[in-house]
């Protein structure tokens, strides 16, 4: 386990200040983002626009808390973006606007949109030969979404072995449907299919470690086993924190459990 | 005027892609499951650029915005229906929200697709597309507007949206005269300013004859390009004749009329009408059936016509 407890503090600071966000989201994808980020993707912090760079989508949007403090992290982001979170003066919201914010692939929010962006671009890069990678991080619920499995049709029929997909595999789809094979389905799907834990980079770095990204050859997806709100007992679940924005001591009392 | 009956708008398309295509390695072809017949040179000479993808356009129009975003200028292309109205939304945030370029090519817009019925019918396609600030719409009537248009603008990362009519208005004009942006005066006339887009510009060039028969003179303004709308010719026409006619294949709202309307704010006296789909046109047949059904038939224009020049002037 690799909880990143100094970042979720960030994540419910900005969010508590801009009164906007989604919390139990961020927690759940935090440590991936965070895994990539550090030990796989490819990057210029100061170059964005790198031509050589891997590209990181994330599908979920609502989740952005997340990818801003690990922008931040690792020099992307300034302190200043942070601090201006959802206000006028700022770059930043509650879903990220790829045409302000540097290092956001994607302009993401409405669900399904990011994931087949992304085969879309991994067809793009393999039809000019060009090696980047590309990882998209989307929601389980996400996959409710019909475009989803379009798209992954396409990308399995394409062999598009340059793009991984990581589901944040946090059982908000079974809550809805309970009838959901998800593994089952990717597989049925031809995508190359791997379990790992979302909050380890042991486990991450293990997974990652067996994909090869070759420009022909099956697609890879990760479910990643999550927790919606992980971090913090009260947060965790599918409960009303969704879209909740805590009082002052709620607060205090999430930041206690994670320091 | 020359009559032009060789091919088909879509083999145009086709045989711009196969032209282009060995030349611009950057372009990339998706089909949603159409033209392929067509389409098979291309797919020859542009073996790796070439993709039909199947049935699932807004996927396409999603993966269109991530070959975009890989420094290629992909060319989306399926019926008017599925690829603008279905697939709005990708249009609404890949393109319009996020800035990348795109060419939409469509077939089956308004009711070519006559004997389909209502499924295959879209009259909103021209103004969803009117919308974004960065969007250019191209209706060419002819191969040669296809051919000259696309070549001048399909590098623009912009939206560029073309819808193509199954029917030419068989019209050909002097290669200079088609102009990305610029209306075409086709006749020059004294009595009433009729302005049309697409296959309709058959219909208007007969009326303008019937009319001057009555011993009055029309001014035609052919619009194959509705955005960016110019503006100038319509205003110029209506100063002089006072009276505005537009006929459109296109939904009564936000289109061709809405445009004339735009341009002419603020002069007086002016008087028009407006010939436009209302409402859904229901059951089958050929596609002069179902233009009969609209209401844009050469009788029904030629007696709006014939009102409108009669109506007493404002001032």
């Amino acid at each position: 386990m690799t909880l990143n407890k100094d970042l979720r503090i960030k994540i419910v600071e900005m969010i508590s200040r801009a009164g906007e966000g989604h919390i139990p989201s961020s927690f759940s994808i935090l440590d991936i983002i965070h895994f990539i980020y550090k030990e796989f993707l490819k990057y210029k912090p100061k170059n964005t626009k790198w031509k050589n760079r891997d590209y990181f989508i994330l599908s979920k949007g609502h989740g952005c808390a997340s990818l801003y403090i690990v922008l931040n992290k690792f020099g992307i982001l300034k302190n200043s973006d942070i601090l201006k979170y959802s206000s006028k003066s700022g770059i930043l919201g509650g879903h990220p606007d790829s045409t302000n914010v540097p290092g956001a692939e994607a302009s993401t929010g409405s669900l399904g949109h990011g994931f087949p962006t992304a085969v879309g671009l991994a067809l793009g890069l393999k039809i000019q030969k060009k090696k980047n990678k590309i990882i998209v991080l989307l929601g389980d619920g996400e996959c409710h979404e019909g475009t989803i499995w379009e798209s992954a049709n396409v990308a399995n029929n394409l062999n598009l072995g340059n793009i991984c997909a990581i589901i944040d595999w946090n059982g908000s789809a079974v809550q809805l449907m309970p009838k959901d094979k998800l593994l089952k389905k990717w597989q049925a799907f031809g995508w190359k299919t791997y379990i790992a834990d979302g909050h380890s980079n042991k486990s991450l770095r293990k997974t990652f470690k067996k994909i090869n990204f070759k420009l022909h050859g099956k697609p890879t997806v990760i479910l990643a086993k999550t927790t919606k709100g992980k971090g913090v007992s009260f947060l965790e679940g599918h409960g009303g924190w969704h879209h909740k924005l805590p009082n002052e001591e709620e607060k205090l009392a999430i930041i206690n459990e994670l320091k | 005027m020359n009559l032009n009956k060789t091919k088909k708008i879509r083999q145009q398309f086709a045989d711009s892609m196969l032209e282009i295509g060995q030349q611009d390695k950057k372009l990339v072809v998706l089909v949603g499951d159409i033209s392929h017949g067509i389409l098979k040179p291309y797919a020859k000479k542009c073996p790796t650029r070439y993709y039909n993808i199947g049935i699932c356009e807004p996927s396409i129009v999603n993966l269109a915005a991530g070959i975009s975003k890989s420094g290629l200028n992909p060319v989306v292309h399926t019926i008017a229906p599925f690829i603008t109205e279905r697939a709005y939304e990708q249009i609404k945030l890949d393109f319009g929200y996020q800035k990348l370029g795109v060419n939409m090519i469509s077939v089956g817009g308004s009711f070519d697709y006559s004997k389909l019925g209502c499924s295959h019918h879209c009259y909103t396609d021209v103004s969803l597309f009117l919308h974004f600030k960065n969007s250019s719409i191209v209706i060419p009537g002819s191969n040669e507007e296809f051919k000259i248009l696309f070549k001048k603008i399909y590098k623009q990362k912009n939206i560029k949206y073309f819808r193509i009519p199954e029917y030419s208005h068989n019209i050909a004009f002097d290669k200079k005269e088609i102009v990305f942006g610029k209306a075409i005066k086709v006749t020059n006339g004294k009595n009433l300013t009729i302005v049309t887009t697409g296959t309709q510009l058959k219909n208007a060039v007969k009326v303008g004859k019937m009319l001057e028969n009555k011993g009055y003179t029309t001014e035609i303004l052919y619009y194959h390009t509705l955005k960016p709308f110019d503006q100038t010719q319509v205003k110029k026409s209506v100063l002089k004749t006072k009276k505005l006619l537009s006929i459109e294949e296109l939904s009564s709202h936000g289109g061709l009329f809405g445009e004339c309307i735009k341009s002419i704010i603020g002069i007086k006296g002016i008087q028009t009408e407006q010939m436009a789909v209302s409402d859904f046109i229901h059951g089958y047949g050929s596609y002069e059936d179902l233009c009969d059904r609209a209401g844009l038939n050469v009788d029904n224009i030629y007696k709006k016509s014939l009102k409108l020049i009669n109506k007493k002037n404002k001032n």
